[in-house]
């Protein structure tokens, strides 16, 4: 399935989890400082939540 | 005689009649309460992007508790409890399932990780449950219904669940063996039918992410209410697609959901929701659920100590950055063996402690392999082995995990050549690895996305993007058992065999 994780384009197995979109994406030093992954709905999604087919989300620095 | 009861009953239909006209007419309030993917997190427990603790079942349970007062109340589980942390690992779910029943959930839906553990153990859990088990896209499990009507305030609620289609390629396979899964929409449509006005408010209690839930909103008309799960979407106000409320509540007990809604003629005029963080620094446990805690925590705490088996060696890890190691080896080993592959590929930095001979106890094995990888089965080309094992031995000095901990496969290499061009010689069954050839090779779930910067096997996705979307599996990802931890394979393991030996066979040589 093809996912984006902050607009680059990513493909993973269905089943596959945030975290794992993180890690692929080389952004996995980021969730260690504190950083959180959004849904394009403007969500916050937990690192162990499943990906979705086609879907946005976008790694934002903790504030 | 006979003329006075039939006046008495003809009153107390007449009765009967008018309250139940009156709650159709008149507006009729009703709280959901709701929680999904708790995955058996009993704790609280500080996650990423929030240092503070959150969750812990005992804080839950207290919330819920001061939610349902004075309030008509349902309670709603909307997949993945019973599988994930320990605390209910251990007991296959049966340390979740009397916590809910103890705090008397209205009904759950089955969530793809309520599979895990075989369909015996979901029957199991099933029936020591005190409320409906739903999944209507679910055939083959009699012990499980598609929906439930439950009455409140004289309404009629109508629950149905539905689970991921994805469900029997995120398994093993043996576990959704004789069951078939239907697409969540035609399922739904189904029961909405089947209903005809029969309730005055549908809710799908669904486990299917968010995305899936607006989708089944703009497909299937007359829902009410979804309340999700599986995506683990942390929703603070409810999404409203077209007619229909969409909540779900983050994820691991760390939120609870709440959602108010005025009922009048079937139809919500009016709604409010909310999350409530469960902070334990500012709540109370609820005694019922701290000694269901307690109580199984300390039977977990007998079982990691439990010996399992005995090491016939020492069997050292700690060194597999940087080398071939005996416990690199057997883990591998049992990884090649368990899912019948033709090679096992592990990085070295996911082994973290060593075993000294002599009694191994679950607790070593929760050392060694502190992270809950799972297995994934890919097949790969000569070609492609030759990158990967390129890559892993690209950094012999090993500060960044990759070292490749092997089975089935020998590797001679020469450190002075470049990076890149190292292999010199590579073997399966004792065969030179054909560059066209295929094989099957078994590495765990973060290796499979890339992780430790293995990009062949990243890339082993990307070819499968051209051809395959959605929910079907290519057929180069042969088994993705996203619910069985590589630990719990190696602890069954060694359950099963009591002694354990391994050697470092130079299995990656360097020559001289």
């Amino acid at each position: 399935m093809r996912v984006w994780l902050n607009d680059k384009p990513l493909t993973l197995v269905t089943g596959m989890k945030i975290r794992d979109a993180v890690n692929q994406a080389g952004l996995l030093d980021e969730i260690e400082k504190g950083s959180k992954v959004f849904d394009e709905w403007g969500n916050e999604v937990g690192l162990d939540g499943v990906v979705e087919n086609g879907c946005h989300y976008a790694l934002k620095k903790n504030n | 005689m006979k003329n006075w009861l039939l006046t008495f009953i003809l009153h107390g239909l007449f009765c009967v009649m008018a309250v139940q006209s009156a709650c159709a007419a008149e507006p009729v309030q009703l709280r959901i309460l709701y929680l999904n993917d708790f995955h058996g997190y009993a704790e609280p427990y500080p996650s990423s992007g929030h240092p503070e603790k959150l969750g812990g079942a005992a804080f839950l349970a207290d919330e819920i508790q001061r939610q349902r007062e004075n309030h008509s109340t349902l309670l709603l589980a909307a997949g993945d409890l019973i599988q994930g942390n320990p605390w209910a690992n251990l007991f296959e779910g049966k340390s979740t399932i009397e916590w809910m029943n103890a705090l008397d959930f209205s009904a759950m839906t089955l969530g793809n990780h309520e599979f895990d553990f075989g369909v015996d153990v979901l029957n199991q859990r099933v029936r020591q449950a005190r409320f409906p088990v739903l999944a209507a896209n679910v055939r083959g499990l009699p012990s499980i219904q598609p929906y439930v009507i439950k009455e409140l305030s004289g309404l009629k609620v109508a629950i149905v669940g539905l689970v991921t289609e994805d469900t029997p390629v995120t398994t093993h396979p043996k576990n959704v063996k004789g069951l078939t899964f239907s697409p969540v929409a035609d399922a739904a449509q189904k029961i909405i039918t089947e209903l005809n006005n029969r309730a005055d408010l549908i809710i799908v209690l669904s486990h299917l992410g968010f995305a899936g839930d607006i989708q089944l909103a703009k497909t299937v008309k007359g829902i009410h209410v979804i309340v999700g799960g599986h995506s683990h979407t942390r929703v603070e106000k409810p999404m409203k697609v077209d007619e229909t409320l969409i909540v779900q509540a983050w994820e691991h007990a760390k939120a609870l959901g709440i959602l108010d809604l005025t009922i009048q003629e079937r139809k919500v005029i009016q709604y409010d929701g909310r999350l409530a963080f469960i902070e334990p620094e500012k709540g109370k446990p609820d005694p019922v659920t701290l000694e269901i805690i307690d109580r199984y925590q300390k039977k977990a705490a007998d079982i990691l100590n439990e010996v399992i088996g005995e090491a016939q060696v020492d069997l050292k890890g700690k060194t597999s950055r940087s080398g071939e190691t005996n416990l690199g080896n057997l883990v591998a080993d049992i990884l090649r063996q368990k899912t019948g592959s033709d090679l096992a590929l592990i990085n070295g930095g996911g082994i973290r402690a060593d075993i000294l001979k002599g009694p191994i106890r679950m607790n070593d094995i929760l050392s060694v392999l502190p992270f809950t990888n799972h297995p994934v089965v890919l097949k790969v080309s000569g070609n492609e082995l030759k990158d990967i094992f390129e890559y892993g031995i690209a950094d012999l000095d090993g500060t960044a995990g990759r070292f490749p901990q092997v089975s089935g496969i020998k590797i001679t290499y020469q450190a002075a050549h470049p990076i890149g061009q190292r292999i010199t010689r590579m073997t399966i069954a004792e065969a030179p690895v054909k560059p066209e050839g295929w094989y099957t090779l078994v590495t765990n779930d973060f290796l499979a996305a890339g992780g430790d910067g293995y990009v062949t096997l990243k890339n082993i996705l990307d070819t499968m993007d051209s051809k395959a979307s959605g929910s079907t599996q290519d057929n180069r990802v042969l088994l993705f058992d996203s619910g069985r931890p590589i630990r719990d394979i190696v602890i069954d393991f060694i359950k099963e065999k009591k002694n354990v030996s391994a050697n470092v066979e130079d299995r990656i040589k360097k020559e001289d």
